[in-house]
């Protein structure tokens, strides 16, 4: 097992090394130095105020290759930076990157970590429930439903709450966000309800499917025809066996809970992680944006080495020794 | 299972008790707090840098400035500030003009960390002339990068200090070193900017130039100390200057989340609070002859001290239309009128009787603004080599330019149709001069295209529709759709301009390498003078060539000759004459089809002491007042929350799922 | 050439390679089985999709008018279909008279089924449009994905070693980085036009069916005949072309369309951020966002924009489901 855990983390680094490249490629061969520099000092700096705001960011070195002293590009510094993470300041208005993430984790973490775990539940009750009622009409109408809702674009649903519950019936503020807890409930009970209708549909037919499946295994059949009623046989045997494909869902998601979710945060002014990336990609600030999709692909990395070492604790039957 | 139903059902009581609209927590119910919106983050809140609206809504209440003007008086009139009186132009033997500005007794910078520095125990010191000369050191230092300096180099010595300094500090690393206010004093300051007392300073100029006085009424000047920019200097977890503004207003800047919330405080050190009677320091007592009928000299507020508020909330909307909709429920305190709504609020000019049912009020003001379409006139097409074709083709094109129509679609009628660059309240405004070429005439269009050489739009060198591009710098559908609307009126001509929408970025790179031909932009006065606007059209600051704000790049000998003998007359008939020469041969050239003056509608709520609307960006926050209790109760009557559609469907879901379990249950048993 | 004449030869060639696919399937048998099954299960879902899909056909097929007689600009078949000039000033309700603001008669009193928008277009006429953005935004971009991602996967599941090793790095970096921030970084590379929105969705969709197509590939190379016919000498792109394709060309189905239906809606996520198509139902709603909150309320083009879209995705989302359960590969193996 400890190899296999060791194969994994040496796999991880390769990628974050792969992400590192691409990123150095996507981001420095888009936009010229000159471009940024003057997007960030302003359209009538002369020349001179531009090369000094190229060299105060790191932008004056060449890229890939320096002759005079091989390591000085641009591209050692976007490693070196990166790895220990040094994120420097953003290119739109000189604010320390690394303070703007921790300060938009906060507000992000306040409304996706309620919003996974009703999601979870919901999902899991539901699908539980219908499946309990398999073969009815409670089920062929879950079906129906879950197909549905995950036909609706996301952008509908937010327009559709904000609209019903923000304007019609006054039950929460349209958007914005507060520290203070008695009024940030009011401000997060919006995108969570969207966040949980956009997300039902999926959850319900994919855990409605591994419960299903599980309720027919043998095992299942032999408690029922012992006696064991079937809703005991739901909450306690099928839940507990179908954890492994539950728990891949669960863990990956994980890393998502960080990040946020662009087109809640955005539609519903929450400071966070998304509208943090909203922000930068609407000043072409480089610096912020490079350092958001770096932080997603480590976490997601992790989510990945933390599934699979999570499938080994999980199921006894796996072993990648 | 019980349980888990058990734990539902306390999960959705919470939830429901939870219900309220409610933004703000329920501490400030009954504070003098205003509560305003904004959407776009401020750039910067240095006062020597900060140029747009935002960044001024803030600084125009955390510093003061010199001059300012007065709230009620139109036209706009100055009135002292910091200084004690507005300085009186005092020419030179030479041929340059003094300026003697005098500062007030008793001025204290707010409390700040940054004034241990040179007077370690206290936190705060006196404003002295030399702080003001530090501002035009400010102005003058090419590493500050203010806006303003290409027009203030008129000051003596100013371009040499700049100069001077960016050698220095490239050729000696130890003077760049220095601490700022010890670099300026070694260089020697400037010339022109003399302290000659603790509290006088000279200020020289090059030429006359009295539109100075209005540059004295913007934060530009504002007195900043050299500890707050020493100290903030983003080095050691210390914020920069930029995010960090000590000033002497009468507000500070308590909390600044930039991107989400802004607060300012009302600050109790500053001079009008512990000397009140200096202008500005109090309501004014006197203004236009119709304020006592508007509301805007209520006795309520006449003569008494200001800031009247304990706090100002400025809170981030990135969308007009859950900005407004927060607005008509009452949690913000002034709004202006989204298009979507704007037939729903107004009727026929005045606001709609269910709005004023609400105590809503309404107030117009016409921007002292211009937009305009605008001509490279550097391009072999359309422009000045194009010769009489290029400027009957721009005649044409102007000739069907429908305002009226766009305003219809788009503003909801509201705006003036501009007839050139001059709008009202600025001297040199004829409210009854027509440009012919700014009515709608199709067939004269026509012909006028067919005497370009253009006949029914097509170019004869491809026998295909003559191919113009406009080019804008927003790629939102918003915009899309208004310029969509004027490349279909020009289609009717038989043109084939195409839209090349960019980024904003791409768009200012291609002005400034003259790659464009048409263009749409705006201009808002800095201050009320006609030199504000027909410098646009001066060959001076042709954009391509020097990068001033000429877009169009039009650069006529007759027109700049005129201009020169105008810019700093005094506002006499003479300046009249020389202004309606130069409106004759811009609107003979063309070379921007104006098109209109915005007219701002902003709607207040009912505990909002009428604040009167003006067309210039300065500071008024000081003279708002709000009543927190009629807020309060109104606030609760608007905004009730509807329960009955949850108990409904609680019931429904119930209904739904209880045959289907009572049919299972009789089939397993 | 002007580009309309392209495209209509992109469509008629289109067309033609369906056809041919199409006659060349009914051969097979366990194609035709397929098709029957799935006609037999979800017709309504089946014609729904062939409806937007001839809607989307009329809209691509254009030409102009000859000299003199109509408008010079090319007119699609679908907009042929609608009077010339089909545009009031401003908004109008369904079925109405008179302009929504203002009261003024319109040019085509009652003409219009779902009223027109804030430049006076017809609403029907662009939700029946926005079929062929949306098809193109399917269509185009799974032809780009999939064969990329077979040419990947295919190519590292079969020949293995360092190949398979180069493949997986890329599949592992594309994967971690988020979706959607690399189509916004990649558009703003590329531009704003209908097929270089396409080929960025192409670029960041083809990873997850490159990692099912390699898995796939790694099981059917230890397959009897496909190891007989490596043993006998068969050159590797006719064995990979012969046995490994056709055993993939299930999943290549049941992915493509249920790939669709995400690229749809997720192209509309684009539109929100002034990055999608011209003329999709995306931009429609975007644009009518607003429109709820006046007053009185403007509810027809959101509806019908949200209305066009849920039909398609709806439709698709049942044909894919039904299309998964047909062609699983377990009932594939029951029946054969």
């Amino acid at each position: 097992m400890l190899a296999y855990l060791a194969r994994r983390l040496a796999w991880g680094v390769v990628t974050v090394i792969g992400v590192l490249l691409f990123l150095f490629v996507l981001f420095f061969t888009l936009a010229t130095p000159d471009d940024i520099a003057r997007k960030a000092v302003g359209e009538k700096a002369p020349q001179a105020v531009l090369d000094q705001w190229k060299l105060n960011h790191g932008y004056d070195k060449p890229r890939f290759w320096n002759p005079e002293s091989p390591g000085d590009t641009m591209l050692a510094e976007h490693f070196r930076r990166m790895l220990t993470f040094d994120f420097g300041n953003s290119d739109a208005d000189d604010t320390p990157i690394g303070a703007r993430l921790r300060s938009g984790a906060g507000p992000s973490l306040a409304f996706t970590l309620p919003l996974f775990v009703a999601g979870l539940a919901l999902g899991i009750s539901l699908s539980l429930f219908v499946a309990f009622f398999r073969d009815t009409y409670i089920d062929r109408m879950g079906t129906v439903l879950a197909v549905l809702a995950m036909s609706v674009s996301m952008l509908l649903y937010i327009i559709g709450v904000q609209f019903l519950l923000g304007k019609l019936l006054r039950w929460f503020p349209i958007s914005g966000f507060d520290y203070s807890p008695d009024v940030m409930i009011r401000f997060l009970a919006m995108p969570v309800i969207v966040g949980l209708l956009a997300g039902i549909g999926g959850d319900l037919r994919f855990f409605r499917t591994v419960f299903v499946e599980e309720s027919g295994r043998d095992y299942v059949r032999t408690a029922r025809a012992k006696g064991c009623g079937e809703g005991r046989i739901m909450g306690r045997h099928v839940l507990r066996n179908s954890l492994i494909p539950i728990l891949t869902n669960v863990v990956m998601a994980i890393p998502f809970l960080f990040t946020g979710s662009l087109l809640l945060e955005s539609f519903f002014g929450i400071p966070g992680l998304g509208s943090i990336t909203v922000d930068a990609v609407n000043a072409n600030d480089f610096a912020t944006l490079r350092v958001v999709v770096y932080i997603d692909s480590l976490l997601f990395i992790a989510g990945q080495i933390a599934t699979d070492f999570s499938y080994t604790l999980a199921d006894p039957r796996v072993r990648f020794g | 299972m019980k349980r888990r139903l058990g734990a539902v059902a306390f999960a959705a009581a919470l939830a429901l008790s939870a219900c309220s609209n409610d933004p703000y927590p329920d501490a400030d119910d009954s504070r003098a707090i205003f509560y305003t919106v904004f959407d776009d983050p401020p750039k910067t809140l240095d006062p020597q840098v900060a140029y747009s609206v935002i960044d001024h809504s803030v600084i125009g209440n955390v510093y003061d400035t010199l001059l300012q003007y007065h709230y009620l008086k139109r036209p706009y009139t100055l009135m002292p500030g910091l200084l004690e009186e507005i300085p009186r132009a005092e020419p030179q033997p030479d041929g340059r003009v003094a300026y003697t500005l005098r500062l007030r007794r008793d001025l204290r910078f707010h409390e700040d960390p940054c004034f241990e520095r040179s007077s370690p125990g206290s936190r705060t010191r006196d404003v002295t002339a030399a702080d003001v000369a530090f501002a035009f050191a400010r102005i003058g230092d090419p590493a500050v990068d203010s806006p303003v300096l290409e027009t203030l180099v008129k000051i003596s010595g100013m371009r040499e200090f700049g100069e001077n300094l960016t050698k220095r500090r490239k050729e000696d690393a130890s003077f760049a070193a220095l601490r700022i206010d010890r670099q300026y004093a070694e260089i020697g300051g400037i010339a022109g900017v003399r302290v000659a007392s603790p509290r006088e300073l000279v200020l020289v100029l090059d030429e006359p130039y009295p539109q100075i006085r209005f540059w004295l009424a913007m934060p530009f000047t504002s007195p900043v100390p050299w500890e707050a920019v020493a100290w903030y200097d983003g080095h050691e977890g210390r914020e920069l200057f930029a995010e960090h503004p000590v000033g002497t207003g009468p507000f500070r800047l308590t909390r600044y989340e930039k991107r989400s919330r802004i607060v300012m405080e009302r600050e109790p050190s500053w001079y009008g609070a512990r000397d009140p009677g200096a202008p500005g320091t109090v309501y004014p007592t006197d203004g236009e002859p119709s304020d006592v009928a508007d509301g805007y000299l209520d006795p309520a507020r006449v003569g008494k001290p200001l800031p009247f508020l304990e706090r100002i909330e400025f809170r981030r909307e990135k969308e007009d239309i859950p900005a407004f909709t927060k607005f008509l429920q009452g949690y913000y305190d002034l709004s202006g009128i989204p298009q979507e709504s704007f037939d729903r609020m107004v009727h026929e000019g005045a606001l709609s009787p269910e709005m004023s049912a609400q105590g809503m009020r309404l107030a117009k003001a016409v921007g002292a603004d211009i937009y305009y379409i605008g001509f490279n006139m550097d391009d072999p097409t359309v422009g000045a080599p194009a010769g009489e074709r290029g400027r009957k083709l721009r005649q044409a094109m102007s000739l069907v330019a429908d305002t009226v129509e766009f305003e219809r679609l788009f503003t909801n009628g509201r705006g003036i149709p501009a007839q050139s660059p001059l709008p009202p309240g600025i001297f040199g405004y004829d409210p009854d001069y027509r440009n012919p070429y700014r009515k709608v005439d199709p067939t004269r269009a026509a012909q006028l295209l067919a005497e370009a050489g253009y006949p029914g739009g097509i170019d004869p060198s491809t026998g295909q529709a003559l191919r113009l591009s406009f080019d804008t710098p927003a790629t939102d559908t918003r915009s899309l759709l208004t310029f969509q609307f004027w490349v279909g009126e020009w289609r009717r001509l038989g043109l084939d301009v195409q839209i090349a929408a960019t980024s904003y970025n791409q768009f200012q790179d291609k002005v400034r390498r003259g790659a464009f031909q048409i263009f749409q932009y705006g201009w808002v006065a800095d201050y009320p003078d006609p030199e504000n606007f027909l410098f646009l059209l001066w060959s001076g600051m042709a954009r391509t060539k020097n990068g001033g704000p000429n877009t169009a790049n039009y650069q006529d000998p007759r027109y700049d000759a005129l201009f020169e003998q105008m810019k700093a007359r005094d506002d006499d008939p003479e300046r009249l004459r020389l202004i309606g020469e130069m409106r004759a041969i811009l609107e003979r050239d063309c070379p921007w089809i104006p098109l209109f003056h915005r007219e701002g509608f902003a709607l207040y709520q009912a505990w909002v002491a009428p604040p009167k609307p003006v067309g210039m960006a300065f500071a008024v926050d000081k003279y708002r007042q709000v009543d927190p209790t009629l807020r309060t109760e109104l606030r609760a009557a608007w905004n009730q929350p509807i329960r009955w559609p949850a108990y409904a469907l609680a019931i429904a879901t119930v209904a739904v799922v209880l045959p289907g379990i009572a049919t299972w249950r009789r089939e397993r048993a | 050439m002007p580009l309309h004449i392209w495209i209509n030869g992109a469509v008629a060639l289109f067309v033609l390679g369906a056809a041919v696919a199409t006659w060349r399937l009914r051969r097979n048998a366990l194609w035709r089985e397929a098709g029957r099954e799935l006609w037999r299960r979800r017709p309504l879902a089946l014609a729904f999709v062939a409806l937007y899909s001839a809607l989307a056909l009329c809209d691509s097929i254009s030409w102009i008018d000859a000299e003199g007689t109509g408008v010079r600009e090319p007119r699609s078949l679908l907009v042929r279909a609608f009077p010339v000039d089909f545009q009031e000033a401003s908004y109008s309700a369904p079925l109405a008279d008179v302009e929504f603001y203002g009261g003024q008669p319109l040019q085509h009193p009652g003409a219009h089924w779902l009223g027109t928008d804030i430049l006076g277009r017809d609403v029907l006429l662009q939700a029946l449009r926005g079929a062929r953005v949306a098809l193109l935004v399917g269509g185009l971009t799974s032809l780009i994905a999939i064969p990329l991602a077979l040419l990947f996967g295919v190519a590292a599941g079969y020949r293995g070693g360092w190949l398979d090793d180069l493949v997986l790095f890329l599949i592992s970096v594309l994967f971690a980085m988020p979706g959607l921030l690399l189509l916004i970084a990649l558009i703003m590379a590329l531009g704003r036009g209908p097929v270089q929105v396409c080929v960025a969705l192409g670029v960041t969709g083809w990873v997850s069916f490159a990692r099912l197509a390699r898995g796939e590939t790694l099981k059917l190379r230890e397959l009897d005949y496909v190891q007989a016919a490596r043993a006998l000498g068969v050159s590797e792109l006719r064995i990979i072309v012969r046995h490994v394709v056709p055993n993939l060309m299930h999943l290549v189905v049941i992915t493509f369309v249920l790939m669709f239906s995400s690229l749809v809606l997720t192209e509309a996520v684009l539109a929100w951020l002034g990055l999608g198509i011209d003329g999709s139902w995306g931009q429609m709603i975007d644009r009518a966002r607003d429109e709820l909150s006046r007053d009185p309320i403007i509810w027809w083009n959101l509806t019908a924009a949200s209305a066009a879209l849920f039909g398609l995705i709806l439709a698709v989302n049942l044909v894919g489901d039904a299309v998964r359960d047909i062609l699983d590969p377990r009932t594939l193996r029951e029946r054969a």
